[in-house]
């Protein structure tokens, strides 16, 4: 497929799934709001879910559900154990802050 | 693969979970030619998304994936994943089926699984893989050990911002990928296509999937399994390590009020592991099993549940009446106790469903096999030849002909694999 045709074809692929697209930008600037607030309270000590949730007003189910795919994607790493919570904290890395 | 093309081989199996695979590679080692086809993205069916088995509490993931790996290496094996099955009958000894395969939005020839595409994809979205604990990418590879290590875009959550066809090192990204429908001309097939679960909303006296730190069966498998979502057992409602977890049986099946009245076969053996597994995990948590009758009846199962009692998981003999939100998170139960105590509550920190369970898939107007009251795939000789439907030279194997265990379905399959060969040797193949 040439430039041109590939760039007319997106366009109307565009178009075509209009609502779903408008729908998944709407959740993505959601939760890039959400999880550069999250971050925020991530660094030194780190935190726990629910400490971070009164922090910044998200639902705690949310920020765990937040902090589990930090994990598992290499953001967030599990701190110390506080009572019957776990401490999160933030990762430094390249990966981190491209995301 | 060409739209409209005709794949011939000797046998068709469809369903790449763990009663497929044996039986495809029971096939296939015997020199005749096989093609699974799996409604998913991955092959491994229930198994591969499980922690351990009962009653040896080896890893599940360990036993899956060699088979995985066996059939997708086998010189005699194809497997298409993404599929959907629209036509299947057998006559005059030729299987022919009608398939299509979905759209990845990515060239299964040129991925090569690095996973970049999923890194730089912004929308994060639920990962049913992890049971909805925690959330994957609009593009992912389907979970770690998946085959075919293979990426895959769901256009409902995709922006096509581009960034994934960016970083793809071999330019396997194509928004534009449409569905290929192709026939699949065999002289045997072997169904295999496994079971569900029914869902947690269910059951209005449960809650109907509103109350918090209520999760099936299927979900504390993720919680337990080494490389799930929080990578140890906590409360999804607040990442809180449980002190008491109850596990609440028959909770969709024994039960006409759910339209399944049938017993569910294996769920009394996977709660007794789930509760070893996190009487492990949590020493101290106090681990409670809500039953009506435990059946322990596979080898080694009934010694399996006399070492749960000794170590010192509870067995509550009584049916729960209803499931409610209690303060904090907790979860209350209500239930009347067989030992003369009567009506009582419980709060617990999480509560498991043993749900009930039902075919994965129904022939109707797909296949003219015959199915029971209880909808699973019809056998005709169950005492003497289980695998044997009612369509001469197709075959069933697994849970796709009624709930059984995973060595039950593989003794199934291996006996399927068996009706198969001699039938393909009577065809004179």
């Amino acid at each position: 497929m040439s430039d041109e045709s590939k760039k007319e074809a997106m366009k109307q692929l565009r178009a075509e799934r209009k609502s779903s697209i408008q729908k998944a930008a709407a959740t993505v600037k959601q939760q890039k709001k959400e999880l550069k607030l999250l971050k925020e309270h991530l660094t030194g000590d780190g935190a726990t879910a629910p400490e971070i949730a009164e922090a910044i007003g998200i639902n705690v189910s949310q920020v765990i559900w937040y902090l589990a795919t930090l994990k598992q994607y290499g953001e967030v790493v599990e701190g110390t154990k506080d009572g019957c919570y776990f401490k999160y904290q933030l990762v430094e890395t390249d990966s981190a802050e491209a995301a | 693969m060409a739209d409209g093309q005709t794949i011939t081989c000797d046998a068709l199996v469809v369903g790449g979970g763990i009663a497929g695979l044996q039986s495809a590679l029971d096939l296939a080692d015997q020199d005749f030619s096989v093609v699974i086809i799996e409604k998913d993205l991955s092959i491994g069916g229930k198994m591969i998304r499980l922690s351990k088995v009962f009653p040896t509490l080896d890893c599940s993931s360990c036993i899956t994936t060699p088979k995985m790996a066996s059939a997708a290496h086998h010189k005699n094996i194809t497997i298409h994943t993404w599929c959907d099955l629209k036509f299947l009958n057998s006559s005059d000894g030729i299987v022919r089926a009608h398939v299509t395969q979905k759209p990845r939005f990515v060239d299964e020839d040129k991925c090569i699984g690095c996973r970049k595409c999923e890194y730089a994809c912004p929308v994060y979205v639920p990962d049913s893989e992890q049971g909805g604990f925690c959330a994957t990418k609009a593009v992912r590879i389907p979970f770690s050990n998946a085959i075919p290590q293979v990426a895959a875009l769901d256009p409902e959550f995709c922006m096509l911002c581009g960034k994934c066809e960016k970083v793809c090192p071999t330019g396997a990204i194509d928004y534009f990928q449409k569905p290929v429908d192709f026939t699949i001309e065999a002289k045997t097939a072997i169904l295999a296509t496994g079971f569900e679960m029914t869902t947690i909303k269910g059951k209005p006296q449960y809650g109907d999937g509103d109350v918090q730190n209520v999760i099936t069966s299927l979900q504390m498998e993720r919680l337990l399994a080494p490389h799930g979502p929080y990578n140890r057992v906590l409360r999804p409602s607040d990442g809180m390590e449980p002190d008491s977890i109850a596990f609440v049986q028959c909770a969709g099946s024994r039960d006409k009020s759910m339209g399944i009245p049938y017993c569910s076969r294996f769920c009394c053996m996977y709660a007794i592991k789930q509760a070893m597994l996190l009487s492990g995990s949590l020493p101290l948590a106090d681990i409670i099993i809500y039953y009506m009758d435990i059946r322990a009846f596979g080898k080694g199962y009934e010694q399996f549940y006399q070492n749960a009692k000794a170590m010192g998981i509870q067995f509550v003999k009584g049916k729960v009446a209803n499931i409610q939100q209690a303060d904090d998170g907790a979860v209350a139960i209500r239930y009347e106790a067989q030992d003369g105590t009567g009506v009582t509550t419980e709060n617990h920190d999480l509560v498991v469903l043993s749900l009930g369970v039902f075919p994965d898939w129904s022939p109707k107007g797909i296949c003219p096999v015959s199915t029971g009251k209880d909808n699973f795939i019809q056998t005709v000789q169950p005492s003497i030849a289980p695998t044997l439907t009612d369509r001469e030279g197709l075959f069933v194997a697994g849970a796709a002909a009624g709930p059984k265990d995973i060595v039950d379905s593989i003794s199934e399959a291996g006996a399927a694999a068996m009706e198969a060969s001699n039938y393909l040797m009577a065809l004179g193949k």
